[in-house]
C-alpha cells in the first residue's frame, strides 16, 4: 500500500512533504519534551528496524496471503516516535526494495504516519474512555481499534489519492463507486490487522509490559 | 533483503560518482519533482531521454535498473492493464467485451513515462552514492539530529534483525509450522497467534538489544554533544564539475516546468 513515483502530480507530492514536515516537527517537539529523549533513540531505532523486518511476515489465507502494514501497532508501541519511524521505514523501503518512491515519500509517510499517531491516542485513551472495561479486555479492545483503524484510515487515504489523481476524466459517480467498492474490500484486511495487533499487544502485556508504556 | 546489491556499484568511477553528494541530492530531487509536474504526453520522450542520458553518464549497468524495477513495476503493471480498458469515452478498438479507450491509454503512457524516469533518477542517486554519504548530505542540508541518529541506528541493525527473524522462522518450520493444510479463504486463528508471538518475540529481542546498545553508546560519549561524522564527508567543497552538472540538471528541470506551463496554455 505504497504509492510509487510517477502516479501523483507534483503539487500533491509537495503537499505530502509539507504535511510530513509538519507532523515530523510536531512529533519531534513531543519527543524533546521527554525527560531524556536521547535514551529513547536506540529503543525507537531498533524497534523501527524490527517493525520494518516484521512487516515481511505474511498471514496465510489460502490460496493467497495477507501482507501486514503494522502502522497501528507502531503507533501503539512507539507513541510519538511512530511518525519518524514510519518515515525512516519508508525511506528504507524506497531505497532497499524500490517499494514506494522518493517524490511520494512525503505522501506515503503522511498516509501511514498520521493514522499511526491516531492509533497511539486511541490506545492511550483506554485508561480514560475504557475505564469501565476490565483488563485484559480493555487492552485487547483498544489495541484492536488502534490496529484496525490505523490500517483502515491509511487504506482510505490511499484509495482516495489514487482514484482522484488518475490523470484522465473519470466521472464523479464512477470515482465514488470505485472508492466505496475498494474501501469495502479493505474491511476484512483491517479486521485481520486489528486481530493481529490485539494478539501481539496481549502477548507483550504478558511478557514485556514496559514496551507498551509508549 | 536485497540491500547488499545497493552498494555494489557506488565505488565505480564516473562523472556522476564524482559529483558532490549534496549538489547531486538537491539537483536530482529537483529534477524528479520537475518530472512529476509533467502532464503533457509530448514531454514524456524528453523526460525519458534526460533520465537515460544521466543513467548512461553514471556508468551503472542496465541489469541494475532491470533488477530493481521488477518490484515496483507490479503496481504499475496493474494500472497499465486496468486504465486503458476502463477510463475515457473515446473508443480506439473493441474486441468482444474488451474496449480500448484513448484517454485511459494516454494516462497510462504518462504514468509509465513519469514512473520510469523518476525511478531511474532515484537509482542513479542511490547507485552512485554510499548510503552513509547520502545521509551525511541530508544532515548537512538540515535533517534533524534525532532523525539522522534513528536512521543510522536502524540501518546498522536492520540486517541483523532480519537475520534474527530468518533464524526464528527456520526454527518454527523445523518444529512443524506451516505443515498443516488450511481451508481456502479462512484465517487460521492458531497460525495467526503463532505469527503474532513471532513478531512479538522479535520486538522484545530488539528492545532488549537496544538497552545494551544504549549503554555502550553512553560509555562512548553519546548524548554529551560533539559532532558525529560517518562515511565520506558531504561538506567537502564541490569542484567545478559538480557545479556544472548541478547547473545543467537544474536548467533541465526548470525548462521542463516552463515547457509544461507553455503547452498547457
Amino acid at each position: 500500500m505504497h504509492i510509487p513515483d510517477g502516479i501523483l502530480p507534483a503539487q500533491v507530492c509537495a503537499a505530502g512533504y509539507a504535511i510530513t514536515g509538519l507532523a515530523t516537527w510536531y512529533s519531534l517537539r513531543q519527543i524533546n519534551r521527554k525527560p531524556d529523549p536521547t535514551a529513547e533513540i536506540p529503543k525507537a531505532s531498533l524497534l523501527t528496524a524490527a517493525f520494518f523486518v516484521a512487516s515481511s511476515i505474511y498471514i496465510p489465507v489460502p490460496p493467497a496471503s495477507v501482507h501486514l502494514i503494522l502502522n497501528g501497532l507502531l503507533g501503539v508501541v512507539l507513541g510519538y516516535f511512530a511518525f519518524p519511524a514510519i518515515l525512516i521505514g519508508l525511506f528504507f523501503q524506497a531505497l532497499v526494495i524500490g517499494h514506494g518512491g522518493i517524490t511520494t515519500l512525503g505522501v506515503n509517510a503522511a498516509m501511514m504516519g498520521i493514522p499511526a499517531l491516531l492509533a497511539y491516542h486511541i490506545f492511550q485513551s483506554r485508561n480514560t474512555v475504557g475505564k469501565m472495561l476490565k483488563e485484559p479486555t480493555r487492552t485487547g479492545v483498544f489495541s484492536f481499534l488502534g490496529g484496525a483503524l490505523g490500517l483502515g484510515i491509511s487504506a482510505l487515504i490511499f484509495l482516495g489519492l489514487i482514484i482522484f489523481n488518475i490523470p484522465a476524466e473519470l466521472d464523479a459517480g464512477a470515482e465514488r463507486a470505485a472508492v466505496l467498492t475498494l474501501s469495502i474490500g479493505h474491511i476484512p484486511l483491517a479486521i485481520i490487522e486489528g486481530m493481529f495487533t490485539t494478539m501481539l499487544v496481549l502477548f507483550l502485556r504478558r511478557v514485556k509490559p514496559e514496551l507498551l508504556e509508549g | 533483503m536485497g540491500a547488499a546489491s545497493l552498494d555494489t556499484y557506488v565505488h565505480r568511477e564516473s562523472v556522476i560518482h564524482r559529483w558532490s553528494p549534496r549538489l547531486k541530492l538537491v539537483s536530482l530531487v529537483a529534477l524528479m519533482f520537475a518530472f512529476a509536474t509533467v502532464r503533457q504526453l509530448s514531454l514524456v520522450p524528453w523526460m525519458l531521454g534526460l533520465a537515460a542520458t544521466l543513467y548512461g553518464l553514471s556508468g551503472l549497468p542496465v541489469a541494475f535498473l532491470r533488477q530493481r524495477l521488477s518490484y515496483p513495476g507490479l503496481f504499475i503493471l496493474g494500472l497499465v492493464v486496468v486504465l486503458p480498458l476502463t477510463v475515457g469515452d473515446t473508443v480506439l478498438g473493441q474486441w468482444g467485451w474488451l474496449t480500448l479507450r484513448q484517454e485511459g491509454l494516454m494516462a497510462t503512457l504518462l504514468i509509465v513515462g513519469r514512473f520510469l524516469s523518476i525511478l531511474t533518477l532515484g537509482f542513479i542517486l542511490l547507485g552512485t552514492t554510499p548510503f552513509l554519504t547520502l545521509l551525511n548530505a541530508m544532515r548537512s542540508l538540515g535533517l534533524p539530529t534525532i532523525l539522522a541518529d534513528m536512521t543510522l541506528l536502524s540501518y546498522r541493525y536492520l540486517f541483523e534483525i532480519a537475520a534474527m527473524l530468518a533464524t526464528m522462522q527456520q526454527a518454527m518450520r523445523l518444529r512443524g509450522f506451516g505443515q498443516r493444510r488450511q481451508r481456502w479463504l479462512r484465517v487460521n486463528g492458531q497460525i495467526m497467534q503463532q505469527l503474532a508471538m513471532l513478531a512479538g518475540n522479535l520486538l522484545i529481542r530488539s528492545y532488549e538489544q537496544s538497552d545494551r546498545v544504549y549503554k555502550a553508546m553512553r560509555l562512548r560519549g553519546y548524548g554529551y554533544g560533539g559532532k558525529v561524522v560517518v562515511g565520506q564527508s558531504a561538506a567537502a567543497q564541490p569542484g567545478t564539475l559538480s557545479w556544472v552538472l548541478a547547473a545543467a540538471v537544474l536548467t533541465a528541470a526548470v525548462s521542463l516546468v516552463i515547457a509544461e506551463g507553455l503547452l498547457r496554455l
